[in-house]
């Protein structure tokens, strides 16, 4: 266990144990940032779930050992990071805690050295897509995280039963971020919100993600008239969210905002982030979690002592899948059969409960199952559910709400609920 | 309109205050510092550092940031812009390597993540519709404050008046017996100071993260090529018409615009009038 | 300036020697090193403008950047084969290059380096505002086609780029335009005394530069098979490009290659050892440092050093 931690701490000491361990053994890469909570944790969870494989004997008796390639969030670094894994390291499986424009940079590498790979925090849906277009050079790459479609597209029931039924708003104005990220989910919110929410879309404000100032953008949206604001956010989130709250500004905001997934969200906005309300990937901040959970999630305590205090939802991809990769590769007798491998991948399932009720499951779609909501097919995608009772999988998102006090839950789906949707303080209904 | 008004003033003020110390260098030294950038950054980290993660009170935060904002200025003029005297490429590119050390020291220390800086003053008070922190309406005083403060300093003072002196030709103020190396490094250190402290301003309208000493850099840039070089006033009036359009692009064309507006501006500045709107002819 | 026998002897062993690289060392080193080649082609490209002409640049992956997107969208929404797409970009980023020529007519030294600078984060948000369907906004593209697969491919095809620029670059500079180029360097009004067109040898070193730039950024992305506005219209990369072209040598052919094979290699090797962040910084400090002791580079180093050992034999 300690030679283990060591081996994070003291980068030196790392590659003299990497340099000696035999080249038999089993050799996982890790591609990430190595200085953000989103690729700690996916670093961490996987460094968790090694160790506990080790301690029953490694895989097929040998012993796992795990590498990482720091991608700096750079694009250009990214790609020497998965060149170094494939190359320098050989190793026979990558763990990827990558944002989304990272990993479409490495993933004509993964097309090239065919590498078992999984993605514990891209949603991007166009890495499913080209899944589809090209099952045969994407066969090895698998995403255990819901794509962004279909959290965009349970986020819209959300509208329907809380934001109309609830609180009583008819109409929405949108303030979305100019990204490729803000430009797929508006579209798809702005598809949905009326015809299944019954939610009129008032006006659209794309804004440039450099802002520095939101005042004339808040000002704007009050003076379309709408009932509340729609944020969608995955940049900069953190300003607009601070801003709102500072200004203060007199309707509600809800959304996507990316910056309040993690528990860190509280401290690093010094508290200045009450009301805001998110979608959030499962397991959210504030999700009620089953015991092999709860127990990861205290070894992970245990253990780091430095942010992120609580993984991120992709510290518990990477701590399932990374089991569930080794679980396939034991099967296909390796990884280096890939085709084998990422059928045995596909099989997958590892469903957790909480008395008796579904609150994770771990598996993928096939190539051919058609989701009923959507009607379209999310081969090597994670399982997930669009309608209660959310008895097949997990919902593909929650929504969760920072109250002023600093406490957080989830406050959609019901059956999930921790708290109920509330309104800021300083907004008069 | 009102809106337009006072959302115009709170941003140009904060501009203002961040073009200030890039141009004093600019004007004195005639030297591109593309670390300027990095004493926001520095600031910024310095002040959150001590107010916000061990609760120092919100003035100490600040003066530790202008304090160490100008050592900063002093040792790089005498560490860096001293050992390199005469070439000016030579300076830039080393600022520029400068800058990116600091920011990889900045994800050393404290992370990839950003951070929100606490309101200086909390509160907002509601002006004919538009939303006025405190915070940013003490910031925008502030920095007319410290401008004017600069203004008289250079236009009255002694070491002020060698400044300017040292500005438009080294050679004579040498011979009238002014220590140009002292200058300069007095004006690094002014710089430093006024960026650190424009640095807590600007982190606190915005965040705080590694790599924010590109946004304001490229603000003052935009401000110096605009403006010609030399002038308090040119940079305040160019610092306002920057923040103005910014404001009125959002409000009024497209928001996601902002950023192309102002690059064209400076573009077609430079090509139809070189010098800028306020430039002296001998530069 | 006259070309000598022992000239085309020193190409020709470092070619040999290049070329036989892929059966002396990993494949993991040739991956390293088809990124310095890549490096030391815009750095040669950067150098052609800035360290011989002066007019120094920081906005160059402007002119990579139109070379790269250019082919990236071509051959990815017209399905442009590769062949025609790169001649095309290379000559897109040519038109381009005019258009930074044209401020260089009336403006010199750091306001041009500041309008460069405005050029890079004009082409940054435009990328990402206009036309997101064509240029993938944000995240970029992915899946383009490649010219090659697999390292040792791949080292070839970026060390002949490599190869073919430099030497071209080399026998260019010393034709009587190389000599002309370096004086204006030095100084300007000399040159326009000597009767010189000024204006038309600016066109000449900017159109190479680009010419350069556009055929090294459209290889590039051909390599990489991605490419994100982040990656390329960033500060970070402006930073790298000038600095190998520095730390090496700039106004020489051979300084910006020992340059970019020195960042290069100094941030690969460093990787084992700190991972993190660290790495940046340790390889930022190497930069500054060395740098300050020696602004006109490791090439100036070595052959101090050499004609000290010249001197005491």
């Amino acid at each position: 266990m300690q030679l283990t931690k060591t081996l994070f701490s003291t980068a030196a000491l790392s590659t003299l144990l990497l340099s000696s361990a035999a080249f038999a053994d089993i050799k996982v890469g890790f591609i990430g940032s190595l200085s953000s909570d989103t690729g700690l944790s996916t670093l961490r969870g996987a460094t968790i779930a090694i160790e506990e494989l080790n301690a029953k004997g490694g895989l097929m008796g040998e012993k796992i050992v795990l590498v990482s390639a720091d991608t700096g969030e750079d694009v250009t670094e990214g790609v020497k990071a998965y060149e170094y894994l494939a190359e320098s390291e050989e190793v026979d499986f990558i763990i990827s805690g990558s944002i989304d424009d990272v990993t479409l940079g490495w993933l004509p590498r993964m097309q090239e050295f065919q590498i078992p790979t999984l993605d514990t925090w891209t949603s991007y849906i166009g890495i499913i897509d080209m899944v589809i277009e090209d099952p045969e050079t994407m066969a090895p790459y698998f995403m255990n995280i819901a794509s962004d479609e279909a959290l965009a597209t349970l986020y819209i029931n959300f509208g329907a039963d809380v934001l109309k039924k609830e609180m009583g708003w008819e109409s929405v104005v949108i303030l979305a971020e100019d990204t490729a990220f803000g430009g797929a989910i508006t579209g798809l919110v702005t598809e949905a919100l009326g015809p299944v929410a019954g939610i009129e879309v008032k006006e659209i404000i794309t804004y440039d993600v450099n802002t520095n100032d939101f005042a004339p953008l808040f000002s704007k949206a009050e003076a379309s008239g709408a009932d509340f604001i729609y944020q969608v956010s995955s940049v900069n989130s953190q300003v607009i969210s601070s801003q709102y709250v500072k200004l203060q500004v007199p309707m509600g905001m809800t959304g996507v905002n990316v910056s309040a997934l993690g528990m860190e969200y509280w401290e690093d906005t010094g508290g200045q982030g009450g009301g805001i309300s998110t979608l959030s990937p499962v397991p959210s901040v504030g999700y009620a979690l089953d015991a092999t959970s709860e127990a990861f999630v205290k070894t992970y305590k245990a253990k780091y002592s430095s942010r992120p205090a609580i993984p991120h939802f992709n510290g518990f991809n990477a701590y399932y899948g990374l089991k569930q990769a080794m679980a396939a590769a034991e099967e296909a007798g390796g990884f280096k059969d890939v085709k084998k491998w990422a059928a045995a991948m596909e099989k997958q399932d590892l469903t957790l409960k909480k008395d008796d009720k579904l609150v994770l499951r771990y598996g993928f779609w096939d190539k051919d199952t058609v989701e009923p909501v959507t009607g379209r097919t999310y081969p090597h995608n994670a399982l997930f559910d669009l309608t209660a009772p959310y008895e097949d999988a997990a919902p593909s998102m929650v929504v969760v709400q920072w109250k002023e006090d600093g406490s957080v839950g989830v406050v959609y789906p019901p059956e999930f609920a921790t708290t109920t949707f509330t309104l800021p303080s300083w907004v008069k209904k | 309109m009102t809106q337009i008004l006072i959302q115009g003033l709170l941003l140009s003020g904060l501009y203002a205050l961040i073009a200030m110390g890039f141009t004093l260098i600019f004007s004195v030294g005639r030297i591109l510092n593309l670390a300027y950038g990095a004493y926001l950054l520095i600031g910024g980290y310095t002040y959150f550092y001590f107010a916000q993660t061990l609760g120092m009170p919100k003035i100490a935060g600040v003066l530790l940031a202008a304090i160490l904002g100008c050592t900063m200025g002093i040792l790089k003029f005498k560490l860096l812009v001293k050992p390199l005297k005469g070439d000016h490429v030579a300076v830039e590119i080393s600022s520029l390597i400068l800058a990116v050390v600091l920011q990889a020291g900045v994800v050393l220390m404290f992370g990839d993540s950003s951070k929100i800086l606490l309101p200086i003053i909390p509160g907002v008070e509601r002006i004919a519709g538009a939303a006025v922190p405190y915070s940013n309406l003490f910031a925008a005083v502030a920095s007319w404050v410290i401008l004017i403060a600069l203004y008289f300093f250079v236009r009255k003072t002694h070491t002020g008046r060698a400044m300017q002196a040292v500005s438009m030709d080294p050679k004579g103020a040498a011979i009238s017996g002014i220590d140009a190396d002292r200058i300069n490094m007095i004006t690094w250190g002014i710089s430093g100071t006024l960026g650190a402290v424009a640095g807590v301003f600007f982190a606190s309208y915005t965040q705080l993260y590694p790599g924010m000493w590109v946004a304001p850099l490229i603000i003052a840039v935009a401000v110096v090529i605009v403006g010609g070089i030399g002038s308090i006033i040119g940079t305040l009036i160019v610092a306002h018409i920057i923040g103005f359009m910014e404001v009125m692009t959002s409000a009024f064309i497209a928001p996601e615009l902002r950023g192309v507006m102002t690059m064209a501006l400076i573009i077609g500045v430079l090509i139809l009038r070189p010098k800028g709107l306020f430039g002296r002819e001998e530069l | 300036m006259e070309l000598r026998w022992y000239h085309f002897a020193a190409w020709a062993a470092f070619v040999v020697f290049m070329f036989l690289m892929p059966e002396m060392v990993s494949k993991g080193t040739l991956r390293i090193f088809i990124f310095a080649n890549f490096l030391a082609v815009f750095a040669i490209s950067w150098d052609v403008l800035s360290g011989r002409t002066g007019y120094v640049s920081f906005g160059h992956p402007f002119l990579i950047g139109i070379g790269a997107y250019t082919t990236a969208i071509l051959t990815k929404r017209f399905d442009v084969p590769v062949e025609l797409s790169i001649p095309i970009a290379v000559i897109v980023t040519m038109i381009a290059g005019l258009l930074v020529v044209l401020p260089a007519l009336r403006i010199k030294g750091s306001y041009f380096a500041l309008i460069t600078l405005a050029y890079m984060e004009l082409i940054y948000q435009l990328v990402q505002v206009i036309r997101p369907d064509l240029t993938g906004g944000t995240r970029g593209m992915s899946g383009l086609p490649t010219l090659t697969r697999g390292a040792v491919n791949g080292y070839y095809m970026s060390l002949t780029l490599m190869v073919i620029v430099a030497f071209c670059v080399w026998l260019l500079m010393r034709t009587r335009i190389g000599t002309a180029l370096s004086a204006i360097g030095m100084n300007e009004e000399a040159v326009k005394g000597s009767g010189l067109s000024v204006t038309r040898l600016k066109l000449f070193a900017f159109l190479l530069s680009a010419l350069i730039a556009g055929l090294g950024g459209a290889f590039y992305v051909h390599y990489l098979g991605s490419i994100a506005p982040r990656a390329l219209f960033d500060i970070n990369f402006v930073f790298t490009i000038i600095v190998a072209a520095l730390i090496g040598g700039a106004s020489t052919t051979i300084g910006p290659i020992i340059g970019a094979f020195f960042l290069t290699f100094l941030l690969e090797y460093l990787r084992p050892y700190l991972p993190g962040a660290e790495r940046y910084f340790i390889y930022g400090g190497v930069a500054l440092l060395l740098y300050m002791y020696q602004p006109k580079g490791i090439y100036e180093i070595i052959n101090q050093g050499w004609s000290k050992v010249r001197a005491r034999s």
